[in-house]
């Protein structure tokens, strides 16, 4: 570990110095002077992945910051108080990608602003689109894709586009060793990051063929999305991909809706869809991910769903539909 | 492939504004804001910026729960933390220290029960924000969980609430003859959400112990005086022991006068003898100050064949939240205001305030005005339909104009040059349908929009709200004049709150009195109050009294030397420091005429007085009124039911243009907070509990969702009883742009459009 970049996390208040000068305290005052308790005691800055694995490896409630754009309103809020916190900024490996075995490795520092680039977009367009989306400027500059998948949050916009790339996660692991797990067991639970494991890369597949991520959000300013839809043809496979964000606490995939449209299609053609095509699909995938109620007992009135569950439920519709098109155009 | 990508940013809100005349100084001349610069080098003082040598830290600890029965309060763990000077409930106040903004029934620090989320229970100072922070929450209250009473629909028959009762308010208008009916009859019920004043800077103030066993509180007051009386009255001082400073007011479109935050800050400064500071967070400033009334309201509209307005009923339930505020204000401004700038020969209206468990309401620009603007409106637009006339064609036919009658017997004295607005607005250009390849499409640059299925909405709104306190509320301001040595200086407690108020008193100064440099004197409570910063009142009240202040000045000035020429002082111009006499014979500068003297003058306006509604809603109520119309073009995603709303042309009834930059910026301003109640802006709860205090929870219209706002009139008749002729601005918009927005949103899909801010599910075509 690079002890020299050990920065004491000063307050950032400046605190009453004299406290004997500030008269006859009331009842019950300890009268001390306080440093901030909750304020974050190490801040380390490593310079290289095996130092960042190594600083959480010997700091095991540290936590790793990249971009802070959620972290650090979790601080702010007082809902998170980090002991200690590995900054990522300076881990140049991480900030860029490369190529291997025909996919891409992303490095998890990259930002939303870097994704959103024309040069990224010609490789992953999706991502790119997502990127772009994600917030407003000053989030996008600083926010990156290893954080949208460490945050999980539900509407994060990456997410369903790793969804739909079947994108895999390389975890460093403390030994300098790294394990592979889909994104999607990741952001699913079905597998977590132990202690001093760290988001290093995503392999994302480079499929050159179309992709698309929609939102839909309650304004025309930057804003959280009520629904996402990401999908990307895969054509050497003859797959269609499909997840749906937003919905549901992890990206949703419409397997059987994916595979029936896959079946439909013409992929020695010119892969067009006429429009019946392109809605069913969206009925098709909008019903996968927000069901009917299980029907009721017998003779009562089959529950319906609340008025806002099928208002989403024709929004998925929409994005499915206008992303499939929008894919074979 | 990707037709986000070839989307880019989108053209940026633009204005078209009348031209300004080139920049100079007096009345009429677009003289940049005071405080431009500091503000845009960050230089400006906030409240949030103030600091004192030694100062302590407060926090408070606010309810968790809508309602509840207080067990105990438990301060001993908070006490003993470290750093932490003193810890303070109610039992560190005198009895009976009720406040609050209107009628006094708020307590400072809850006891017995809490009435809505976020109500103060106790303060802590510390000498760190966060061991404030940390001790605020380690102290132990037990609460016994009572059904909150969310529903203003139930707050009639609820256990009282409160001792003064569940019902703030109840006015039955009741204006013409019950038994007229017209041949079409549309009904209509519309609801208006919570919209939160979201200041740019939360609520912040440092309060500083006296020698003398008083207070100076500094704080971004919009109406210091009564800050002061509330605290002078529950900290039991003498009036005089308490003074109110404003500092930098970090934006207010409704009250800044969060005594749940001042008066523990008083509390807490005599207690410890230190200077205590409070910076609230952006959830305790969601939680804590008023927001703008939800609104329930039933209608039913009559009228001839030939669309002439016959009667009007209607039923209109404000929710007031736990304490009463200022509630009254607003049912009677919903109440008055409930048929809109139409002439109504006959109308029945019912208004009540209930209180309720949800959080507090309050002033807020154009509350009440604001939620029967969309609800008359709607109801305009349905008896179009029912008529199968042009919503703006039946708008036209039943316009009133000054002489006409509100329903309260009032008679319109002032300008109401409503015809004439609306027509501007119908004779404006629309903005060519076809946007072109870099349009922005609802959901924005990198949405989902799609082309082919976003319908274009052209929608109608006319509104109307009043300036100054109504009621007999006594609207009065005095302000000083003092000029020495060729420059000016004008002492007035009206507070700026970027409404531009020391600009035009800069104006004023530069008009009467032809001295260019004019300064503003900082705002405290030593000086006459001058009201709060609301209903335009700064602009008429202060405005005049400035006025006057610098006449009496200018008669100081120049009675000697036209003694000394032989001549009267009218004879006698001042521009650009000179002084000239009619013939020219006299020359002189200002400056030479003063002689080295100082000369002062304070003056006062009040304008005429008005009654309180009667038993019958009945009455002179207001002292003067401001008209708006609006023409919104909306483009709606009719599948995802997206809207965004590509431009708002606007017609005012602004009396005379004193500041073109200014007014524009106004307009603007109050254009897009109307946006945000069209669309997005409402603070939710879940029995009482505010779901997302925060800025991501509640959003605001951003500049993307900011349409081009197109000024196509300003119409400048004179209000003969205004100084300078003069109508407030702000406020007009905000009232009328939703109700514009949801009639584009009803045109572009034919949905009903009845509730705001108008979710997606309503303007989704199925």
């Amino acid at each position: 570990m690079c002890q020299s970049c050990h920065v004491p996390a000063g307050s950032p208040y400046r605190t009453a110095e004299r406290p004997e000068l500030l008269g006859d305290t009331a009842e019950g005052a300890a009268g001390l002077t306080t440093h901030a308790p909750q304020a974050a005691q190490t801040v380390v800055l490593p310079d290289s992945l095996d130092e960042a694995v190594a600083a959480l490896t010997a700091m095991p409630a540290a936590v790793p910051v990249a971009g802070g754009t959620d972290l650090m309103a979790a601080v702010n809020a007082g809902l998170l108080r980090p002991s200690a916190l590995v900054g990522l900024g300076r881990i140049s490996e991480l900030r860029g990608w490369h190529y291997q075995d025909g996919a891409a490795l992303l490095g998890s520092g990259l930002t939303h602003a870097r994704i959103g680039r024309p040069d990224f977009a010609a490789l992953i367009p999706a991502l790119a689109a997502a990127a772009r989306a994600a917030g407003p400027p000053q989030v996008r500059n600083a926010g990156t894709l290893g954080g949208n998948i460490a945050s999980a949050d539900r509407t994060g916009d990456a997410l369903p586009v790793l969804a739909a790339l079947d994108a895999t996660v390389l975890i460093a692991e403390p030994a300098g060793g790294h394990r592979e797990i889909p994104v999607s067991h990741l952001l699913a639970g079905v597998e977590m990051l132990r202690t001093g494991e760290l988001i290093a890369f995503v392999r994302a597949p480079l499929l050159h063929a179309p992709q698309v991520f929609l939102k839909a959000t309650g304004r025309t300013g930057p804003g959280r999305a009520a629904a996402s839809v990401a999908l990307v043809l895969d054509p050497a496979r003859r797959a269609v991909r499909c997840a749906v964000g937003a919905v549901a606490p992890a990206p949703l995939r419409p397997m059987e809706a994916e595979q029936w449209v896959a079946g439909l299609m013409d992929w020695d053609g010119h892969r067009g869809l006429p429009p019946e095509a392109l809605a069913a699909f969206g009925d098709y995938v909008a019903a996968a991910c927000i069901p009917d109620p299980p029907p009721g007992a017998e003779g009562e009135e089959p529950p319906r769903l609340p008025a806002a569950a099928l208002h989403l439920r024709r929004t998925v519709s929409a994005l499915a539909r206008r992303a499939l098109g929008r894919a074979l155009s | 492939m990707n037709p986000s990508q070839e989307r880019t940013a989108a053209p940026s809100a633009t204005t078209a504004v009348p031209p300004a005349e080139p920049e100079g100084h007096g009345i009429g001349a677009s003289l940049p804001a005071t405080d431009l610069a500091a503000k845009t080098e960050g230089t400006f003082p906030y409240a949030a910026d103030l600091w004192a040598e030694g100062l302590l830290w407060a926090a408070l600890h606010r309810s968790p729960h809508a309602h509840a029965r207080i067990v105990s309060v438990d301060t001993s763990a908070a006490e003993a933390m470290p750093g932490v000077r003193v810890v303070v409930t109610h039992r560190d106040l005198p009895d009976a220290a009720d406040h609050g903004r209107g009628v006094r029934d708020r307590p400072v620090f809850a006891h017995d029960v809490v009435r809505h989320h976020g109500e103060p229970v106790a303060a802590v100072a510390a000498d760190h924000p966060d061991t404030a922070r940390l001790a605020a929450a380690a102290i132990a209250v037990e609460y016994e969980l009572l059904d909150p009473v969310t529903d203003p629909q139930a707050a009639f028959e609820a256990e009282p609430l409160h001792p003064d009762g569940n019902l703030i308010r109840h006015i039955p208008l009741r204006y013409g003859d019950p038994q007229a009916a017209g041949e079409v009859v549309v009904e209509g019920t519309y609801r208006i959400g919570r919209q939160d004043p979201a200041p740019i800077g939360a609520e912040a103030g440092l309060a500083v112990p006296r020698p003398d066993g008083g207070v100076e509180i500094y704080a971004a007051a919009t109406d210091p005086h009564s800050v002061r009386d509330q605290v002078s009255a529950c900290l039991g001082l003498a009036a005089d022991r308490v003074k109110v400073v404003v500092t930098g007011v970090p934006g207010a479109t409704g009250d800044r006068e969060d005594g749940s935050m001042q008066l523990p800050l008083g509390l807490l400064a005599l207690r410890t003898g230190s200077p205590v500071k409070l910076l609230a967070t952006r959830e305790e400033s969601f939680l804590g100050h008023a927001h703008r009334h939800p609104t329930l309201l039933r209608y039913r509209h009559h009228a001839d064949a030939r669309g002439k307005l016959v009667k009007v009923e209607a039923q209109i339930l404000m929710d007031g939240g736990a304490y009463a505020d200022t509630s009254a204000d607003a049912l009677a401004a919903a109440v008055s205001f409930s048929c809109g700038p139409y002439v109504v020969p006959h109308a029945f209206v019912d208004g009540w305030v209930v209180r309720t468990n949800n959080p507090p309401s309050g002033h807020v620009r154009g509350e009440g005005a604001m939620q029967v603007c969309a609800a008359y409106e709607g109801q305009m637009d349905k008896l179009a339909a029912a008529l199968g006339m042009e919503p703006a064609e039946l708008r036209a036919r039943n316009v009133m104009a000054t002489g006409d009658l509100l329903p309260t017997g009032q008679t319109v004295t002032c300008p109401a040059p409503v015809a004439e607005l609306l027509t501007a607005v119908r004779e404006a250009p629309l903005p060519p349908e076809d946007p072109g390849e870099r349009a922005l499409l609802p959901g924005g640059p990198e949405g989902a929009g799609e082309p082919g299925v976003v319908r274009r909405g052209v929608g109608y709104g006319l509104g109307m709200v009043h300036m100054l306190g109504a009621e007999g509320a006594d609207e009065v301001a005095t302000a000083t004049v003092r000029v020495s040595g060729g420059a000016a200086t004008v002492i007035c407690a009206a507070v700026e709150t970027g409404q531009g108020f020391a600009t035009l008193a800069r104006q004023i100064v530069q008009e009467v009195l032809g001295v260019d440099e004019v300064h503003t004197a900082p705002v405290d409570t030593d000086q006459p109050t001058a009201g709060p910063a609301c209903h335009g009142r700064h602009t008429w009240v202060s405005g005049g009294a400035v006025e006057r202040a610098a006449k009496m000045v200018r008669t100081q000035l120049l009675q000697p030397l036209a003694q000394k020429f032989g001549m009267s002082a009218e004879l006698l111009t001042i521009a650009d420091g000179k002084i000239t006499s009619y013939d020219g014979v006299l020359s002189t500068t200002v400056a030479e005429a003063l002689e080295g003297k100082e000369l002062w003058a304070t003056a006062q306006c009040r304008p005429h007085p008005t009654e309180p509604l009667d038993a019958n809603g009945q009455g002179d109520a207001f002292v003067g009124m401001a008209f708006c119309a609006v023409r919104a073009v909306v483009d709606v995603d009719v599948e995802l039911g997206a809207v965004r709303v590509v431009e708002m042309a606007v017609a005012q009834d602004v009396g005379k243009v004193l500041n073109p930059r200014q007014l524009a910026a106004r307009i603007e301003a109050g254009v897009t907070q109307g946006v945000g109640a069209a669309l997005m802006e409402n603070l939710r709860t879940n029995k009482g509990i505010v779901r997302r205090p925060d800025l991501t929870g509640y959003p605001l219209p951003t500049a993307l969702d900011a349409p081009d706002v197109r000024i196509v009139k300003l119409v400048e008749e004179r209000d003969v009883v205004a100084p300078f002729g003069a109508k407030a601005a702000s406020a007009a918009p905000v009232v009328t742009s939703p109700a514009a927005i949801a009639a584009a949103v009803r045109a572009a899909t034919g949905r009903p459009v009845s509730r705001l801010p108008i979710r997606p599910q309503s303007a989704a075509v199925q």
